[in-house]
């Protein structure tokens, strides 16, 4: 850390106020401007949050976590169990959530820690396996305890819906991992990813630095849980199903393994997509099934319009020829579009009962990571970083560097 | 450093541009008045439940003079429960489709009531409870009067959170757990509560079918099932009878060979299977399987759905179940109701949630006709809490299921509980046991 | 109910015998999936998420194969011969086999074939993705339907045969008896009393006390009852489960034979030893990964066959997730690649969850699963019969 000029602190503080207040601007401007988003938004942060600490495990240091919503379920019963303490129950709302939000993050942490140490010796595909059976443990076990509402779920109050503090602890979540790969032991997470044993072999001690990926990540996935237990009032084992995990994973694996920015881009964008569809109905869910099957349409056609490309970009080599086939590619998204939504329509699901919404988004989501896989696995941002330095003229002769 | 720092600040901005792009892209057309306009910066509510049905204390979404009336169904169209879901909304889109051929506005397809047109919005539940509170705002946004639904308790409570916070009224279709009415005075329902059917079961199995020593299985998964294995142990010990053994299982086991090995070892007289039906067919068959072949089975109104013959084969025969009605009633609101139904769908309804549906689509109609009569007397526009009003009063309503008084029974109308054996032609009637006689003590 | 009481009190020990049939019945099943999982993962080194999924569109093939020979919802209604019961049967099990046997090649080309040469976390999320895929795309388009039915009337397959391995001591029958008459005595006082309250709800305080009579002696019944059930001890085998299993044990006999005994057996034997060496050898590996797929698939098509038309489950597209994770955890428990392992590992997790169950812990039965996977994994990574190393750095 050497050459920190004399301008370093003042702009970090700027940076920091300014953080601050554009969380608090915001709030008030959704307020204002549109009320009836304000839940969702505070949701969508929430999910940015889990899939920028999913990233911190899998992206960053190259494990394979797939059981992240039970470090949220950890966290959201925690603070639906401490909040009708009277101690805490009577302290005022702001307050309360930052409390719990705390403990919250302290318990997940722990439990990444009991998660993390022993199960760090596996690797790969087993890691996957037995971080997916801890979340269908503790799943299991608060589905059959009665003392945590069992299978009923449990009641959390009070209700505390606060758009700022969800903000506020995404913008603290994806600044402490930013800042983590500036230092050294940031770079030892890098180490760990790109090769465990030339970095054991440089002295970087991959156990440690596994387990503390593991107990940051689980901490900020508890935290965004105990905030959602108070923003929703009330959380049951099925707030926390292993679908959520995967939804996870998937932001994180379309966004970029490693890449922070994208992860947090995902996350806002694969949440928003099922609430938009959700928008498109009318009152006898007509438009909706006409909406919907076309918009799903069209997205699986633009994912077979970038096969394409892809293909033309190393089997094509005549410029003319190439433009044209990419054009073709291009066009071809429209009447795809519409193929796809003829297809949708023989589905019964969808055409006696304008509903599913739900099961076409995990089908969707289902095909984007097989594409993704067979396309670009390393995400559509890879490890780059969304910034100013898009926009930056490159220094001739440089080559885009980064990717996997 | 320094320009790392900034180029960090753009990251945050585009993350959030993101948030607030998310938010434009779904704003919908709802019309966001006084009514759904939160109170301060950023809500907070406190108290959890209590006895005294707590009042909803925001102010009430109101409808203009002329405008549309909108009254949004959750159901359950997919997922595990689907076959509920399904009859409770096509239920309630026959009730709405009658009565807009009743009224003599000319057209037959609108409803139309002083003035105003009333419009069924249905959105998908999933027959998940998180799904099913999402579904809840999203009407909310679309601007709805009250809410319908849902088929489960599960979901209902998270539903009724989502009206209780906007001072929408709910009437809840099939939603028997008990304690779901203390949430709040804006809540209603169309059906019993396992306080009615536990008991009533544990009083048939006692002294209709003479069992002393019952077994039960519960589904852990499920809060309506470990609710009314509750309410049947307590009914059934305080009469006289023991419960010998209770086992647990989840929604979507498939193999009960081990807890059923632990019911047989305890020598019951009969077995009390208080899940859905989903799990109930299987169950029956490996229970008979086992070596239980003479006792009798028992359940709550879970069991309804032509599915269960298909799943449960001949064990599942000769059981007993409680439910709403029976189609073989001979009261004229069953069958107009039957005949209609068969009409417009061409079968059957596969469950009772057909006609819970039906009855609390109608229910809501005539509170919000009266809740606008109301409001033209009183000369101001009709809103919400009105319409909790009228529900409250409502007293003898004729429904398909019997009956309904909300007057000042807390939400819990005094319905009559049907108790029907399974037959290999369907749902034969046994016997009927009067709410009053039950829940009085 | 149980909760109350401390661990031992409850538990009874003459139900033990059945309980652990119950388990080598349940086993089978298991096993009979997690041979897919382990012989894909002893050639390819993947772990086949999809696999459940083979497994529930086997059900539905099934299902589909009954329904063209009109077995629809009226199972009680349909009248059929018993030679045409079976005949249909076995039908409906090739059908299921080689269909599945299919889908399996087939996800393996398009999805996993692509990948070979990616890491194997790509290879790994490529599995979730084809198993959410084929979960959620089959509900747009399947039914959620009741399971496939043959006819009841002429089922062979019904009641059950019974095995007694002790009887009750002439003593204890008679006290029994004793018991039983006191009880039954009582019972019709208080059956009386109940008559003359019919009309009110709850019991007056005359009823009370003859209640209270009646349950003593009927505590003094349930003793002598349980010493009776303590002395007799019997295991019932249904017929449906019996058929299951012995067509399961064959089955994977046959895989036996074929892994062991011939020429493509052989090959699959040095793919799985070392890949990339077998295929420098000469041997076809992509055929070897084909025929792998394949035969676990078929395999997967007949347990899912089997369990939806004998246990009657009605059928989700989301009915393979449960089978699948546990049948994957059968196969790690034995040494994921082994193949003797998966069938002794799938037996072994039967036992564990009926033993869970009879220990008066059935809510927690399905996290038995996922503590043995953990257990394993962390202190014999290479299961029970396989080899040790995971993954050496």
């Amino acid at each position: 850390m050497t050459g920190i000029s004399n301008s370093f602190w003042p702009v970090r503080l700027a940076s920091v106020v300014g953080v601050v207040a554009l969380c608090f601007a915001l709030d008030r401007v959704v307020l204002a401007a549109a009320p009836a988003q304000y839940r969702l938004l505070i949701l969508a942060s929430l999910f940015v949050i889990l899939a920028v600490s999913l990233n911190l495990i899998n992206g960053i240091t190259g494990q394979f976590s797939i059981g992240h919503a039970a470090f949220a379920m950890i966290g959201a019963y925690t603070a639906g169990t401490l909040s009708k303490n009277p101690t805490f129950a009577n302290m005022p709302p702001a307050q309360l959530l930052a409390v719990m939000t705390l403990i919250g993050a302290l318990t997940a942490a722990t439990f990444g820690f009991i998660v993390g140490l022993p199960s760090l010796r596996l690797r790969g595909d087993y890691l996957a396996i037995v971080t997916l059976g801890f979340g269908e443990i503790i799943r299991i076990v608060t589905n059959a305890t009665e003392s945590l509402g069992g299978s009923y779920g449990m009641p959390v109050a009070p209700k505390v819906q606060l758009l700022w503090w969800s903000l506020l602890m995404m913008a603290v979540c994806i600044a402490l991992c930013r800042n983590l790969l500036k230092t050294t032991h940031g770079l030892t997470f890098l180490a760990v990813r790109e090769d465990e044993v030339a970095g054991l072999a440089m002295g970087v001690n991959v156990t440690m630095t596994k387990v503390v990926a593991f107990v940051i990540g689980a901490a900020f996935a508890g935290a965004a849980g105990a905030i959602l237990a108070h923003t929703e009032a009330f959380i049951s084992p099925r707030t926390f199903p292993m679908e959520m995990s995967f939804i996870i994973l998937t932001m994180v694996v379309l966004g970029g393994t490693g890449s922070i920015t994208g992860s947090a881009l995902a996350a806002v964008v694969l949440f928003a997509i099922p609430e938009y569809l959700r928008t498109l109905t009318d009152a006898q869910g007509k438009a909706y099934e006409m909406n919907a099957g076309l918009f799903m349409g069209v997205l699986i056609g633009i994912m077979i319009a970038v096969a394409a490309s892809k293909w033309i970009q190393t089997n094509v080599h005549e410029k003319g020829k190439k433009l044209g086939f990419y054009a073709g590619a291009w066009l071809a998204v429209i009447p795809l579009g519409f193929l796809f939504q003829t297809i949708l329509h023989l589905s019964p699901t969808l055409k006696q009962l304008s509903f599913g919404i739900d099961i076409l988004r995990y089908a969707v989501f289902a095909v984007v990571l097989i594409a993704l896989m067979l396309l670009r696995p390393q995400g559509i941002f890879g490890h780059h970083e969304i910034g100013w330095h898009w926009f930056r003229k490159r220094p001739a002769g440089a080559t885009e560097g980064g990717a996997a | 450093m320094t320009h790392t720092t900034q180029k960090w600040s753009l990251g945050f901005v585009a993350a959030f541009a993101a948030v607030a792009l998310s938010a434009c892209n779904s704003s919908t057309p709802a019309p966001t008045d006084g009514g759904t306009t939160p109170s301060g910066g950023g809500t907070t509510e406190g108290g959890t439940t209590t006895s005294a049905r707590p009042a909803p204390s925001k102010a009430p979404f109101t409808v203009k003079e002329g405008e549309v009336i909108r009254i949004g169904l959750v159901a359950s169209r997919q997922g595990e429960l689907r076959p509920w879901g399904e009859d409770s909304s096509n239920g309630a889109a026959l009730a709405m489709a009658e009565l807009a051929a009743d009224t003599a506005d000319g057209d037959p397809n609108k409803l139309i009531i002083e003035g105003h047109e009333i419009q069924l919005v249905v959105q998908d539940s999933n027959s998940d409870p998180v799904q099913g509170k999402n579904a809840a705002e999203q009407l909310v946004n679309q601007g709805v009067i009250g809410l319908i639904g849902e088929v489960a308790s599960g979901i209902t409570a998270t539903i009724s959170d989502v009206a209780f916070s906007n001072s929408l009224p709910l009437v809840a279709v099939g939603a028997t757990r008990t304690d779901l009415s203390a949430k709040g005075s804006h809540f209603f329902r169309v059906c019993y509560t396992d306080a009615l059917q536990g008991p009533v079961m544990a009083k048939f199995a006692y002294e209709d079918l003479g069992l002393r020593k019952m077994a039960m299985f519960t589904d852990k998964a499920q809060p309506y099932s470990t609710g009314l294995s509750e309410s049947f142990s307590a009914k059934f010990k305080e009469l006289g009878g023991e419960i010998v053994d209770e086992q647990f299982y989840q929604t979507k086991d498939t193999q009960f060979a081990g807890p059923i090995a632990n019911t047989k070892a305890k020598n019951p007289d009969g077995i009390f299977l208080s899940g859905y039906f989903n799990e109930v067919g299987p169950l029956a068959r490996q229970i008979r399987e086992a070596g239980m072949t003479t006792q009798p089975l028992l359940g709550g109104d879970g069991w309804d759905s032509d599915q269960l013959l298909t799943s449960g084969g001949d064990a599942i025969v000769g059981g007993y179940f409680c439910n709403h009605y029976n189609s073989l009633e001979d009261r004229p609101e069953v069958k107009t109701f039957l005949d209609a139904w068969k009409k417009k769908y061409n079968a059957n309804p596969g469950t009772t949630m057909g006609a819970l549906g039906y009855d609390s689509t109608k229910l809501m109609v005539d509170a919000v006709k009266r809740a606008i009569m109301e409001a033209k007397a009183a000369n101001k526009p009709v809103d919400s809490m009105m319409v909790i009003n009228a529900l409250e009063n409502t007293e003898n309503f004729p429904g398909v299921s019997g009956a309904i008084t909300l007057k000042g029974r807390n939400g819990d109308p005094a319905k009559r509980a049907l108790v029907v054996e399974v037959t290999k032609e369907g749902q034969k009637f046994a016997k009927a046991f009067e709410a009053d006689a039950v829940m009085a003590k | 109910m149980m909760s109350g009481l401390p661990l031992w009190a409850d538990l009874s020990f003459s139900v033990l015998p059945q309980q652990l049939v119950n388990g080598l019945l349940l086993g089978a099943i298991y096993a009979l999936i997690a041979l897919g999982y382990t012989m894909v993962y002893g050639v390819l080194r993947l772990i086949n998420f999809a696999h459940g999924e083979v497994y529930m569109l086997g059900g539905y093939v099934a299902l589909f194969i009954s329904w063209q020979f009109g077995f629809t919802q009226d199972a009680l209604m349909q009248n059929s011969t018993r030679e045409g019961s079976l005949l249909l049967l076995g039908l409906m099990l090739i059908a299921s086999m080689l269909i599945c046997g299919f889908i399996g090649l087939l996800i393996e080309f398009l999805a996993y074939r692509p990948m070979r040469n990616q890491p194997r976390i790509a290879a790994l999320i490529t599995a979730i993705g084809v198993s959410l895929l084929l979960q959620y795309a089959g509900a747009l388009f399947l039914p959620n339907s009741p399971p496939p039915s043959i006819s009841e009337k002429v089922n062979p397959y019904r009641g059950e045969w019974r095995i007694t391995l002790s009887q009750p001591s002439g003593e204890s029958v008679a006290a029994l008896a004793a018991a039983k008459a006191t009880l039954d005595q009582r019972t019709r006082e208080f059956d009386e009393q109940i008559k003359q309250e019919r009309s009110k709800f709850d019991l007056s305080p005359a009823g009370v006390a003859i209640r209270d009579q009646k349950n003593q002696a009927d505590q003094e019944f349930n003793r002598a009852q349980t010493i009776v059930n303590g002395q007799k001890s019997e295991i019932v085998l249904p017929r449906g489960q019996v058929v299951m299993f012995i067509t399961s044990i064959l089955l994977m006999l046959g895989l036996n034979l074929l892994v062991n005994f011939t020429k493509m057996g052989r090959a699959m034997r040095a793919a799985s030893h070392d890949f990339d060496t077998a295929s420098l050898m000469g041997i076809n590996v992509n055929k070897v990964v084909t025929l792998t797929f394949f035969i676990g698939s078929a395999l997967a098509g007949a347990g899912a066959m089997m369990n939806t038309t004998f246990l009657g489950t009605p059928m989700t597209t989301f009915s393979g997730v449960q089978p699948g994770v546990k049948a994957f955890v059968a196969a790690v428990l034995g040494g994921i690649g082994s193949i003797p392992g998966a069938v002794l590992g799938g037996l072994l997790m039967g036992m564990a969850e009926t033993l869970v169950v009879w220990l008066g812990y059935g809510s927690y039965r399905d996290a038995v699963a996922f503590v043995i996977l953990i257990l394993v994994l962390l202190f014999r990574p290479g299961g029970i019969m396989g080899s040790a190393a995971v993954e050496k750095v």
